[in-house]
């Protein structure tokens, strides 16, 4: 809910800046961290602000960066693409495809080395599928046994190209069996689904018995990005929206007894007041001074 | 008759280590006996006699660097032979010699 | 003052001066690893990892499949998660596929985070032509100069590379180590006492007065051959070794060339948008116009042909030439006239 409300306002601002939304795509993001602990870590593509709030970054703080403020994660340095909170177990975004996926095998390796408890999660899309640093990475990953599960979040279109345009495996997660790991293609709209998913493969990876292999088949609401023109057609959103994971979660939740309607607007609150309280924070801060161009360049 | 041995032509090698002689002065050195190991940048080189001969000076000792071409050391055909002053000899040793 | 102490030295070939730095600083740090093609029990392939795996077994020297891309990214990430990876990529020509994690990430990841993380990672590369053909010769060490966040060297003396191996594995940052194929074979006078040869700091190999020849690696022998030619024909050159690239030297350099007044930048790589055009442009901002030349490759790649190859790259000759014409058209700088 706080991963929709934030980026909807983020999105209604005039300078909202070059963003990658993750609405449609939160169980991902939100079943996947609720498995991670403190000694984890989760590195992500391009597609940053939902993994980072579902991790526990302060919304304050997310906000201030992807307005440029230098009171950000990364000093304003950095934007969407690059948002990083090391020590709150998110180390990093990089906004090149496929580019973090070698480096999470690098940092799955010094956990591994440090006979650290945490574990590595690497969540990058489809879009990123194809690039060789994800076959190479695989490879090394089980031939060296790292504490690394990969979560390829198949939102089934790279920018405007079609996943079954652009890639030959049936399921995506037949890679990861092809190197030798577990492996499960999943219901990336259903957040208990992922959550079960994600602490089965965690469990396997903290054993120590190598690396795991989840792939989630999910919607993204929006097109790829705030630069990006949508390619669906308006009776094609209209069903995919009609997916909506936290629609589906407040109905179970729900049934179960467990959401009153009460319940529902306390949460709207809390939310609306966190998002209204990150925005009034970023927007207090103040932009890097210029002389902080050649600040931590060596 | 005084011989010489001299650091082998190796491709690609400029100077070599001496690693270790095989024989004390003195040494009567059989044909295909081992007389010295020399280090390349990238390998040993085991210089064998090719000739009986009988070890008489060391001119580059165990742990020196010597050019190729350069002399290592002085044979005779037998051990009273009297050395030359200056340390060399017109002759080469006939030796075979492996890179390992 | 003459009596200068001379300080202890050994004579080592260059793969053991490598060698011995980096198992110094593995001895010293535990968690420098080593990453690479036939690094482990192979010992490398110039046999510059000699011993290293024997010693410090097969968790911190790793034997790595052909994936330069993977490897610089493991060896990235896993510095920026507190190790010290050395990764070592038998061929400068294909670190190129390892660009996007050094580049993108590696010299990048302390300015986007804002300071917070940082990668300390060591790319030790070899470099320069050597008969094997034109996707494994070349010298881009120019093309690596201009990143903001990353540092390069490219040590041309087995001293050298002694020294600056072991900076280059304390540095806080991204470090690209350039040898040269045809510097394995040169033997030379390594310190017995333990040294560490800081970053930014060339070296005059030959001290002359009336032309600057700068240069690095390899070139360096070229340099010399051609600086007893011009010799015979009357002309003092002073060579100066950049050792390192990024940083660079300036000062020494315009120190030399407000003294003999020419300069001429000899390079195995492309002159284009090359070392020695960088070298130019940075001691004409401290000088102001100065005579100078490029020397490098011809514009070409280095094929292995045994004729080609020769007449592709600079030799003595072409560097005599070139300093012969530089010395004619010089012209002379009003701050020099009282000098000469």
């Amino acid at each position: 809910m706080l991963i929709r409300a934030f980026e909807e306002a983020l999105a209604a601002r005039k300078d909202h800046g070059f963003q990658l939304l993750s609405s449609g795509e939160e169980a991902v993001a939100v079943g996947l961290c609720s498995t991670l602990d403190d000694d984890d870590q989760l590195l992500t593509g391009g597609r940053s602000i939902g993994p980072a709030l579902a991790r526990g970054i302060e919304p304050n703080r997310v906000m201030a960066e992807l307005l440029g403020k230098s009171s950000g994660t990364n000093r304003g340095k950095g934007g969407r693409g690059h948002l990083a909170d090391p020590a709150q177990g998110f180390f990093g975004a990089h906004a090149v495809v496929g580019g973090n996926i070698s480096i999470a095998a690098g940092v799955a390796l010094s956990k591994q080395m440090s006979a650290s408890n945490g574990i590595v999660a690497i969540l990058f899309g489809d879009g990123a599928f194809g690039a060789g640093a994800l076959h190479e990475t695989l490879n090394i990953a089980s031939i060296w046994q790292l504490p690394l599960l990969f979560v390829c979040n198949n939102n089934q279109l790279s920018v405007s190209t079609p996943r079954t345009a652009a890639l030959a495996p049936k399921n995506l997660s037949d890679i990861g069996a092809a190197f030798g790991m577990p492996s499960q293609t999943i219901d990336g709209m259903d957040i208990d689904v992922v959550a079960k998913a994600a602490r089965e493969a965690a469990e396997y990876v903290r054993a120590g018995r190598g690396p795991a292999f989840i792939e989630t088949v999910s919607f993204r609401f929006a097109s790829h990005s705030t630069n990006a023109r949508e390619t669906r057609s308006r009776a094609e959103l209209v069903e995919i929206r009609a997916k909506c994971p936290i629609v589906r979660q407040k109905a179970a939740l729900a049934a179960a007894g467990i959401l009153s309607p009460a319940m529902e607007a306390d949460l709207n609150r809390e939310v609306s007041e966190i998002v209204a309280e990150a925005l009034a924070f970023a927007d207090a801060s103040e932009y890097p001074s210029t002389a902080e161009v050649l600040t931590d360049v060596w | 008759m005084i011989y010489q041995i001299s650091v082998p032509a190796v491709a690609d090698v400029e100077e070599i280590r001496v690693l270790e002689w095989h024989g004390d002065l003195g040494h009567r050195f059989n044909q295909g006996d081992l007389i010295v190991e020399l280090e390349t940048h990238k390998a040993i080189v085991e210089v064998r006699a090719g000739q009986p001969g009988v070890l008489r000076k060391i001119l580059s000792e165990a742990g020196k660097w010597q050019g190729i071409g350069l002399p290592l050391a002085l044979l005779s055909d037998d051990d009273d032979e009297a050395l030359p002053d200056a340390n060399q000899a017109t002759t080469d040793l006939l030796v075979d010699f492996e890179i390992t | 003052m003459s009596g200068e102490i001379q300080e202890a030295t050994e004579r080592m070939f260059f793969r053991e001066a490598i060698m011995r730095a980096v198992g110094e600083e593995m001895a010293r740090n535990d968690r420098i690893l080593v990453l690479g093609q036939d690094v482990g029990a192979f010992g490398g392939s110039y046999r510059e990892f000699d011993g290293l795996f024997a010693k410090f077994g097969a968790s911190r020297v790793r034997d790595m499949p052909v994936a330069e891309a993977a490897m610089v990214g493991v060896g990235v990430g896993a510095a920026a998660a507190g190790y010290r990876p050395l990764v070592s990529i038998t061929y400068m020509d294909f670190m190129m596929l390892g660009f996007d994690p050094l580049i993108n990430y590696g010299a990048k990841l302390r300015y986007k985070t804002g300071g917070r993380l940082t990668a300390p990672v060591v790319v030790k590369t070899t470099s320069g032509a050597k008969g094997q053909g034109v996707a494994h010769s070349q010298c881009i060490e120019a093309w690596l100069m201009s990143v903001p966040g990353l540092k390069v060297v490219a040590p041309a003396t087995a001293g050298d590379a002694y020294g600056m191996m072991k900076a280059a594995l304390r540095e806080d940052g991204p470090v690209v180590f350039v040898d040269h194929k045809r510097l394995f074979p040169i033997a030379g006078e390594v310190p017995v006492a333990e040294t560490i040869i800081p970053f930014g700091l060339a070296k005059i190999r030959r001290v002359g007065t009336d032309l600057t020849i700068t240069t690095h690696s390899f070139m360096n022998r070229v340099a010399l051959e051609a600086a007893e030619l011009l010799r015979a024909d009357g002309i003092s050159a002073e060579i100066i070794d950049l050792r390192s690239l990024a940083p660079l030297d300036i000062d020494t350099i315009a120190h030399s060339v407000r003294r003999t007044g020419a300069l001429l930048t000899l390079e195995e790589g492309q002159v284009t948008c090359g070392v020695g055009v960088e070298v130019i442009a940075r001691v004409q901002e401290a000088l102001g116009p100065i005579s100078a030349v490029r020397v490098g490759a011809l514009p070409a790649p280095v094929s292995s042909n045994p004729v080609l190859e020769p007449a592709c790259l600079p030799d003595a000759s072409r560097v005599v030439m070139a300093a012969q014409n530089l010395i004619r058209q010089r012209r002379v700088p009003a701050w020099s006239k009282s000098n000469r």
